[in-house]
């Protein structure tokens, strides 16, 4: 586990911890090695059992980082969800028949198994948000409860994992593994109930940039659905220009409120690369160079009105030197920006952001400055 | 011979930085060298799940550190070949699962210290790890990430055995995970994330296809990881951490693009992080340090003195002679 913001405790206070803390420690350690070398001889002995399911959970619990150990887990799960022979005799015997509606006890046992750890692993998700072994053994479970429950039990418990994992990007909400895992089980989601989640999705990342603009996981998430939101909806020319102007309208606003933050500026040169006509995600179609020039110009504008009031933001003249590039590739003959303009903003540029000055040289070049 | 990986002692606050900033190389040493001798902390048992990566993060720090020898190469070898398990890869630890993650360890080492003949049989393990989409999952049991693909190929073309899978797929794979803003993700949809954008990068360049990589696109984004500290974030408004040195920086020089932050702001936020009394270096100026900051900053550190002296035909006086790394 490498140390991620643990502060610096002073080697001589470590080095002199009492009698009594080392004995502690001791102890901690005799017992964590007495818990792994009981998991290891029963998996060694294939007791594959809830017994030793138990000790895995209790090991985990002490160390979920011990990637093995959730194998293990899977192992024991495997076994336990086999039928239990002769514990049903009327399972077998009515087994060629038509299948029960009522779900057999092999299977409430299957959902009993696969519930419950599912609720095991919610703690230890809060405590260790970033620990790719947990999601990935929450990952197995629910496709395992794809695989063996019938399909209305299983869009349950996937249905589920979505108010899971807003609780836990309330609490993180950069934490990619959490986001990766909303984009799984939205996925999952979709297919077995044959149903589009793609407007919710999309008022979530409203919801989430509202709440905090530096927000880019919602940003990014934000830039892959609205393409799949305006084929879903069948937008026509019209539609798709509206939602352009929207989204343009949306971050400028908040880029009015705080031109300082990153995230908004990448959410507007994702805007703005739609435009290109080798775009590989477009938001508005069969846009004229016209169109695009005109929409630069407006953009560029923008920038400048922030610019009036705002004279120490680096993201300002970084934009307007970056676009205007954009503008001078569509429409060489341009009068929205002159030459004066980009000199003034390439020193201010420099002047406000020394630590890449190297990029601002080659930035110049290619401006031909 | 293996090392602990965690966290454990530490000495020097930040408050009481030496007047010169200077890398202190043989405090580094000896306490990579220190990590095989904490078996009384409870640290070292917790942190069993990484011991093989711990140890090439040790003896690549001690590399660039021109200091090879400091552990012993029969030890690394024995230790290294009693993590082979029996059904192909290596595990983190003897009697741990095998995996990806671990394996690529096992075949640096092995690269490092000249100890190929024992893997010749166990290749085919790795290259059956790739799946119908191109990319590559960790283990038997199936978790997928541009982690595991990158894991697979460098060890692959450590062993000179790339003809075993199909990098043209992998490559596709690659290409799906891209993202508007030139970065990459974990898998196709996911965000830009620096640690993703090294796997990537480093799969493409290993694949030899970096005509595929929107160099100055990427590379505005990587440049903007640095703050105003010197020190590198990971993606967009999230704080400075010494592993970025190396994720960044070396995507920054795979892609001709180091010049575009302020190396010196850089190196000298490494060399805050270190601890001045008992070596090794933290995430953050103050923080307790691992082995895995330690070999991130000190690799960081040997990028930035390399893509300096081919700038200026010498080394600044104040960047340490360490060796030489090369990302390509």
């Amino acid at each position: 586990m490498a140390s991620h913001g643990v502060p610096r405790v002073r080697g001589v206070e470590n080095s002199a911890k009492s009698e009594h803390a080392k004995q502690k420690e001791q102890e901690k350690i005799a017992k964590y090695k007495t818990l792994n070398d009981t998991v290891k001889t029963r998996i060694a002995d294939k007791q594959y059992t809830l017994d030793t399911f138990h000790h895995t959970s209790e090991l985990l619990t002490e160390n979920p980082e011990y990637y093995t150990i959730w194998n293990h887990r899977r192992t024991i799960l495997l076994h336990l969800f086999q039928p239990i022979p002769h514990d049903d005799p009327s399972t077998e015997s009515t087994s060629d028949s038509a299948p029960s509606p009522v779900p057999s006890p092999s299977v409430q046992h299957i959902h009993d198994l696969i519930t419950t750890d599912l609720r095991f692993l919610i703690p230890l998700l809060q405590k260790f948000p970033k620990c790719y072994w947990i999601w990935n053994h929450r990952l197995w479970l629910l496709s395992q409860a794809s695989l063996l429950l019938s399909t209305p039990t299983s869009i349950d418990i996937w249905r589920e994992e979505l108010g899971l994992v807003s609780k836990m990007l309330a609490r993180d909400a950069r934490n990619f593994h959490a986001w990766d895992y909303r984009r799984f089980v939205v996925s999952r989601h979709e297919q077995q109930t044959g149903k589009s989640l793609t407007e919710e999705e999309f008022a979530y990342t409203t919801k989430k940039v509202m709440g905090n603009l530096s927000n880019f996981s919602a940003w990014h998430y934000r830039s892959k659905l609205i393409p799949r939101l305006l084929d879903e909806r069948e937008a026509g020319k019209e539609d798709r220009k509206r939602m352009l102007d929207a989204e343009f309208d949306f971050v400028n606003e908040a880029l009015n409120t705080d031109p300082y933050d990153q995230s908004l500026w990448f959410y507007h040169q994702f805007l703005v690369s739609t435009l290109q006509p080798d775009a590989s995600e477009k938001i508005a179609t069969e846009l004229s160079n016209r169109d695009r020039v005109a929409r630069l110009e407006a953009e560029i504008e923008a920038i400048r009105e922030i610019e009036d009031d705002t004279k120490d933001c680096k993201w300002l003249y970084q934009s307007l030197l970056k676009y205007s590039a954009i503008l001078l590739d569509v429409e060489a003959a341009q009068k929205a920006v002159t030459n004066e303009d980009l000199s003034v903003w390439m020193l201010q540029l420099e002047t406000l952001d020394p630590l890449r000055a190297g990029r601002w040289t080659d930035l110049k070049k290619r401006l031909n400055m | 011979m293996s090392l602990a990986s965690g966290p454990g002692r530490g000495g020097s606050f930040i408050e009481h930085l030496p007047p010169e900033l200077r890398l202190v190389i043989d405090k580094h040493v000896t306490y990579v060298q220190s990590l095989d001798t904490r078996k009384d902390e409870l640290e070292y048992w917790l942190t069993e799940h990484l011991r093989l990566s711990g140890l090439y993060w040790g003896l690549t720090a001690l590399h660039l550190l021109r200091r090879p020898d400091a552990l012993p190469r029969d030890g690394i070898l024995e230790y290294v070949i009693s993590c082979l398990s029996d059904s192909g890869g290596f595990g983190a630890a003897p009697n741990h699962d095998p995996h990806i993650l671990y394996t690529v360890s096992g075949v640096q080492i092995l690269a490092m210290i000249d100890g190929f003949e024992e893997l010749d049989r166990r290749v085919q393990d790795i290259a059956n790890l790739q799946t119908d989409s191109g990319t590559f999952t960790g283990d038997e049991w199936g978790e997928t990430d541009t982690r595991f693909l990158y894991g697979a190929l460098n060890a692959l073309s450590l062993l000179g055995r790339m003809d075993l899978v199909d990098v043209d797929k992998a490559v596709k794979h690659i290409q799906l995970c891209a993202n508007f803003d030139g970065g990459y993700g974990t898998s196709p949809g996911a965000e830009s994330h620096a640690g993703q954008i090294f796997t990537c990068v480093s799969a493409l360049a290993i694949a030899g296809r970096l005509d595929l990589v929107d160099r100055d696109k990427l590379g505005e984004w990587l440049s903007e990881r640095q703050l105003p500290n010197g020190g590198l974030n990971g993606r967009p408004e999230k704080q400075e951490d010494v592993c970025y040195s190396w994720w960044v920086l070396s995507s920054l020089a795979t892609i001709g693009r180091l010049h575009w932050i302020d190396r010196d702001k850089l190196r000298d936020f490494i060399l805050q992080c270190q601890d001045f009394e008992l070596g090794g270096i933290a995430d953050r100026p103050g923080d307790m340090v691992d082995v895995f900051h330690t070999v991130f900053g000190i690799a960081g550190l040997s990028l930035l003195a390399y893509s300096r002296s081919h700038e200026s035909n010498a080394l600044t006086h104040d960047m340490p002679t360490l060796a030489e790394v090369d990302p390509q």
